[in-house]
This record gives C-alpha cells, structure tokens and sequence, in this order.
C-alpha cells in the first residue's frame, strides 16, 4: 500500500525502524511479494499487452527510487528487486520478449519526432534492463531480426547511429554470435549502395535498360538476414528484363553466387496521369502489378532486394498488380489472379491495399472492405489526392497475425534441433549417461527455458531415431550408440 | 535421421537339458505334418493354413498359445510357417504330430512363463505385429489387444488401466517398442494401485508419466 502510494518518507521511516529492530528480512520478503504480485498483474493481463513494455518500465523506475529514497540502496533489497523483476517477467513465455522487441522497432523507427538522442539513449538502456531478466532470449532475437530487416530495407530507421548504438549494447547482453549476423545486415546495405553506383555506370545499365525506369537493387546474404518465405509472382516484362540485366551486371562482379529474387518485401514508386492531376504513387511490388490503363505509369524507381550466395530478390507485389492495369480497363479477381500468379491471401491484401483503403487506386466492384472471388477492379478515373507522393503500402509495415505465429514457430522449432544437438553432444563425450546426470548436464548446456518434459520428448525421440538406447541391465542409463 | 536397425540376434532359449537329436523318422513325421497345413503353391503355412491348424488343435486362433508356438518357431511374418521356422519349433518340442503338439501346448505355456524366456516372449510378440517393413510403432487399438493377450492374466489390473488410459489419451497415436518394454518393467516394479515408488524424474517413457498422472488423478477424485 505503501509502495503503490509511492510514500517514500513514510517507507524510510519503516525500514530506519525496522534495521533497529533487525526485522528487515520480513520488510524484504513483504516487499518481494509485493513487486511480485503486482509485476504478475502487469504481464498477464492480455488485454494490456499493448502498453506492457512501458508499464514494466514505469514500475522498475518507481521501485529503483524507492531503493535509493527509502531502503537507502540496501544491496541485500537491490538483489531482491532483481529476482522479483526476473520471476515476474518470465510468468509468461515469449511474450514478454516479443513486446519488447516491437517496443524497440517503434523507438528506432522514423516518425518519433520529439525524442531528443540522449532521451532515445535513456530509453533504449531502461528497455536493456528488462531484457536482462527474460530467459528466453531466443525469441527477442528473431523479432528483433525481423524487425530490423524491415526497418533497413524499408529505409525506416529513425538514426543509424542509435541502430548501431543498441547492436553494441545487444553485443554486450547477448553475445557477438547474435550481433554478429546484425551487423552483417549493416554490410549488406551499405555494400548494396556501392554496387548500385557501380550498376549505374555500368555499360549493361546504360545501354540495355528501359529508359523512365530507375532500379536499386539490395543485395542481401542470406545467412544475416530473417528467412522469407517464398512468393511466386508473374512478373510484367518490364521487370523481368530489370531483372535479367542486374543479374548479368552482378554476376560478372561476384562469380561462383547464387542469385534468387523472392518476392516480399521491397517498394516501388509509379509516376502516374490520373485525370485530375500527376501523383507519385509509393507502392508495393505487387500493388504495380495491379494499376493502369490509358495513364501509363512510368516507373521511377524500384527498390529489389537479393541475397546473395542465395541471393533473393525481393519485389515489389503492388507494382505487379498495377501494371497490369496497362493493358486493360477492367479486370476480374480471377484475371489478376491468373495474369500475376501472386498467392491468394497475399493478393486479396494487395487489392485491399489499393482498393479497399483510404488511398483508392483502383476501384472495385462491387465496393466493400473485403475481396471477395467475383470481385472486379477498375483503374480509379477520379482519383484525387492532397500531395503530390501519396503513400499506398501501408499494409506491408505492420506485421500479420501468421508472420507473428511463425516467427514464434520456427524459435521453438530451433529449440527443438538445439536440445537434440545438445543431447547427442553430450551422449558422444559421456558415451555412457545416467538419466538424472543428462537432465542436468542439458539445464547447464541450453540458453532457453525448457521443462524436463520436453527434454524426456527429445530423448525419446533420439532413441526412436537410435541414437541412444536404454542400458539393458540398467534402465536409468543411456547408452550413446555410435 | 534414421540409423541402420539393429536386429535383435536368435533369443536365449532357457536352459534345459540339451535337446535331442531329432531322429530322421521325427524329421520325417514333421515335414509331413508341414505338409499337411501348407500352401503348396508358396511353400509356407499361411493363415487359412494357421486356423486350420488351429481349429484341429481345438485352440481359438487368437489364443495366446498360438503366439507361444510363433515364438518357439521364431516366425518372422504373422500369420506365416515357413518350413525351417516349423522345424525349428516342433523339433524343441518334440512334436512330431497334431496329438503330440497338443501335449507339449501346456509345457510350452510353462517354459514361456519362466522369467527369462518371457520377458523375451513378451518383445517378440510386439515384433511379430509389425507387419509392414520397416514398421517400427504399433497402432493403440492393436496395443490393448496385445497386451491384453500377452499380459492380461499376470497383471490384470495394470493392463486394464493402462489400456483404459491408452483409450482415451490423445497425444500417442501409435506405441514403439521403447514404450511397450518399458511398461512391461512398470508392471514388475511399480506397486499398484498405489504407485508409490513411481518416479517421473527417473527415465521412464514420457506415455508412462502421462499414465500415472492419470490414475492418481483418478484416485484423488474418487
């Protein structure tokens, strides 16, 4: 009651009173369970997840004063505080981890006007500090990877320098193997831009490129970066010669890679004649696909993105869609669906995005949020629009519900390939092994948070795939089959 | 990945006095009495050849003494004889005809019964119910039924559960032989109904943990 009153003097009082009597363990424990209980009704509420991250920080920040105010930095309380903090935050698996990674992405994302770097600074080390105590790192890290990769692909960083400030700090927590792959993206954008300079006075861009069309190409390695998912896409011709002649250009360069485009990620901006004004249109890849007809849209540039030593492409899926408007004044659903060859759910979002939004591109028929499979699209005659550069691929900086619960996924599917790694490392040094001796050896060796129900899945499985065996004559061993 | 299997190599038949040389008239009447149950056309006894056998032997085809019989014979495919695996068999036993195979049915009961043959008979008869190649799991329904008939009149009580709980439990659609002996070790070393000395952290198959969680939630609500 105290501490929710923030009654600082009221609280030295009782901890001078209680050090005289030497009672202040019980004030210790009191104050455990307090942090405890009211740290547990932060984290689990699920209908505050939105606000947790900055709840948690507000808390430690009060519960940090009162030390200093009141319990007169005590190092006995500082550490009670700390495993408070660490058992209240790991109540709730993963998501704790995932919040505060989006926490960080909005902070480092352009757009937060008013956050001096010093503040933004303050700020990224309090979030540090809750990080310390979450015990499945793991999961932080793919969002934060993710995250990231959007923010640098999407040129979204607020300051490079507070990006490279928070890897540092992140080198510090987690180790360089993390960071490592972090900084490699770095690289990747930075080397992008060389050899899109170099691409541009190239013989092969000056000679055989579509004129009216600009291209900048980000070269990603695969192993840095998040793994995305593959997406088929028919390309308009336009595009696919880009494509052909950026491939020469880099291959020439760099022998012995591997160039794959893929299609997510990536924006395009069209120059483009509606009836009531020229707009610059900032789409997605497969929103071009989509737009068009008797206005040309000349392509201004276009952002790709591919790995390389598997290198991927990243198109833009707007782009796709838009184009086809080139051609043709009306088309169905179905049409679009077939000319582009764009996953269904993927490209019911893209038409949503150009039809369906505030921003409408296109018009469907008949009108409504959804899109639905008789659904047809027309290219908007009166579209009229404040500015000049008008934003349309607001869909792709917000995060689907699947990409969520698929990051996720594959963390616990990467547990999964560690425990087993881990088991059968062990069992090939021990060679032989008690049951309770590997229980142990495995809490010792894994970085994550796991229940010995899961580790006795993981065994039974190696010994299904026999790796191991029971001992005959002795079940509580285990025996590494070589 | 899936590693080279391991054949399990011929059973230790318990010690008995040294069997006899079969005569050449024995091997005669057996290759006879084969004869009599085979299927020419493959050279082996097969099913309708087994229940015929069975019906003459006035025993139901699904008697747990047909499967003692297999595993005396170290049949390898269920619901076949080949012609060694019937020498083999009836040679150890003596029996050379249907009424002296009828004779030896309850000696055989009592070899497989001693400690160190059924522990052995019991991992045979899960093998012999992996059909498929490279089968390596049996699916739950034919499970109860096996351990049933395997089990049922040593540990009626534990076999009764546990197929109750194999009934309705849903994480395990199919029981590997790693599940199957170690639940045999369950019911030599595990006071029931109590479960007392039961130890999850000990290395005991996951399904069993999951077992007796089960029964003791059971016990408490009753």
């Amino acid at each position: 009651m105290l501490m929710d009153g923030n009654r600082t003097q009221d609280l030295r009082r009782m901890y001078t009173l209680f050090s005289r009597v030497n009672a202040l363990e019980s004030l210790r424990q009191a104050l455990s369970s307090y942090i405890r209980k009211t740290g547990q009704g932060i984290v689990m509420d699920e209908e505050k997840d939105k606000d947790m991250v900055f709840s948690l920080l507000e808390f430690k920040v009060s519960l940090d004063k009162i030390w200093e105010d009141s319990f007169s930095k005590n190092d006995v309380f500082c550490n009670t505080i700390k495993e408070a903090f660490e058992h209240l935050i790991n109540l709730r698996q993963n998501r704790p981890a995932e919040l505060i990674a989006k926490f960080l992405d909005e902070k480092l994302r352009a757009g937060n006007k008013g956050t001096s770097e010093e503040e933004l600074e303050g700020t990224l080390d309090k979030v540090l500090v809750l990080f310390r105590f979450i015990q499945g790192k793991d999961v932080f890290e793919a969002f934060y990877k993710k995250d990231l990769a959007k923010r640098l692909l999407l040129g979204k960083s607020a300051s490079i320098d507070a990006e490279k400030s928070m890897i540092s700090k992140l080198k510090t927590e987690c180790g360089s193997q993390f960071t490592n792959k972090l900084e490699g993206m770095f690289k990747d954008i930075e080397l992008s831009k060389e050899i899109n300079e170099s691409f541009k006075q190239s013989s092969q861009a000056r000679t055989k490129l579509p004129s009216g069309i600009e291209m900048s190409v980000h070269v990603l390695t695969t192993g840095y970066w998040p793994t995305y998912p593959p997406m088929d896409v028919c390309l308009p011709h336009e595009l696919n010669v880009y494509q052909d002649i950026f491939k020469e250009f880099y291959l020439s360069k760099y022998s012995g890679r591997r160039l794959m485009w893929q299609n997510s990620l990536g924006h395009c901006v069209l120059k483009a004649e509606f009836p009531k004004g020229k707009k610059e249109l900032a789409v997605s890849l497969f929103q071009v696909g989509c737009v068009l007809c008797s206005c040309m849209v000349a392509i201004l540039s276009m952002m790709f993105s591919s790995h390389s030593n598997h290198v991927n492409g990243q198109y833009v899926i707007q782009t796709v869609v838009l184009m086809l408007f080139n051609d043709a004044q009306k088309l169905s659903f179905q049409d679009i669906k077939d000319a582009t060859s764009i996953e269904d759910k993927e490209l019911r979002r893209t038409l949503q995005s150009l039809a369906c939004g505030k921003i409408r591109v296109l018009q469907k028929i008949p009108k409504g949020r959804e899109v639905d499979d008789n659904d047809s699209f027309m290219f908007n005659d009166g579209f009229t629009a404040p500015l000049y550069r008008i934003k349309v691929n607001a869909i792709q900086l917000k995060e689907t519900v699947e990409e969520n619960a698929s990051t996720t996924e594959r963390v616990f599917q990467d547990r999964q390939y560690q425990v087993d790694a881990a088991i059968v490392r062990i069992m090939k040094t021990r060679k032989v092994l008690s049951h309770t001796l590997l229980i142990t050896e495995l809490f010792q060796q894994l970085k994550f948070p796991i229940k010995p129900v899961d580790l006795k899945k993981r065994i039974e499985s190696l010994i299904d795939r026999e790796y191991l065996e029971r001992d005959k004559s002795n079940p509580q061993i285990y025996n590494y089959l070589a | 990945m899936p590693r080279a299997s391991k054949r399990k190599s011929d059973p230790v038949r318990s010690s008995e006095p040294a069997p006899k040389r079969a005569t050449a008239k024995e091997v005669e009447r057996i290759d006879n009495f084969f004869a009599s149950y085979a299927n020419t056309s493959i050279g082996m006894i097969d099913p309708e050849g087994v229940e015929k056998l069975c019906s003459d032997l006035r025993v139901e085809h699904t008697d747990v003494r047909i499967l003692m019989l297999a595993w005396k014979m170290n049949a390898k495919k269920q619901g076949y004889f080949t012609q060694d695996e019937w020498r083999t068999g009836l040679k150890s036993l003596h029996a050379d005809t249907l009424k002296k195979l009828k004779k030896e049915l309850p000696e055989l009961e009592k070899e497989v019964a001693k400690q160190n043959n059924f522990e052995d008979f019991y991992c045979y008869s899960f093998r012999y119910c992996l059909t498929e190649d490279k089968q390596k799991s049996l699916d739950i329904e034919s499970v109860c039924m096996l351990l049933d008939l395997v089990l049922g009149r040593q540990f009626p009580l534990q076999v009764d559960s546990f197929v109750e709980y194999l009934k309705i439990q849903k994480e395990y659609k199919v029981i590997n032989m790693d599940q199957w002996t170690n639940f045999f070790r369950f019911c030599q070393e595990i006071e029931f109904p109590d479960l007392q000395n039961y130890d999850a952290c000990q290395a005991w198959p996951l399904i069993l943990d999951n077992f007796v969680d089960w029964l003791r939630e059971k016990l408490t609500a009753a």
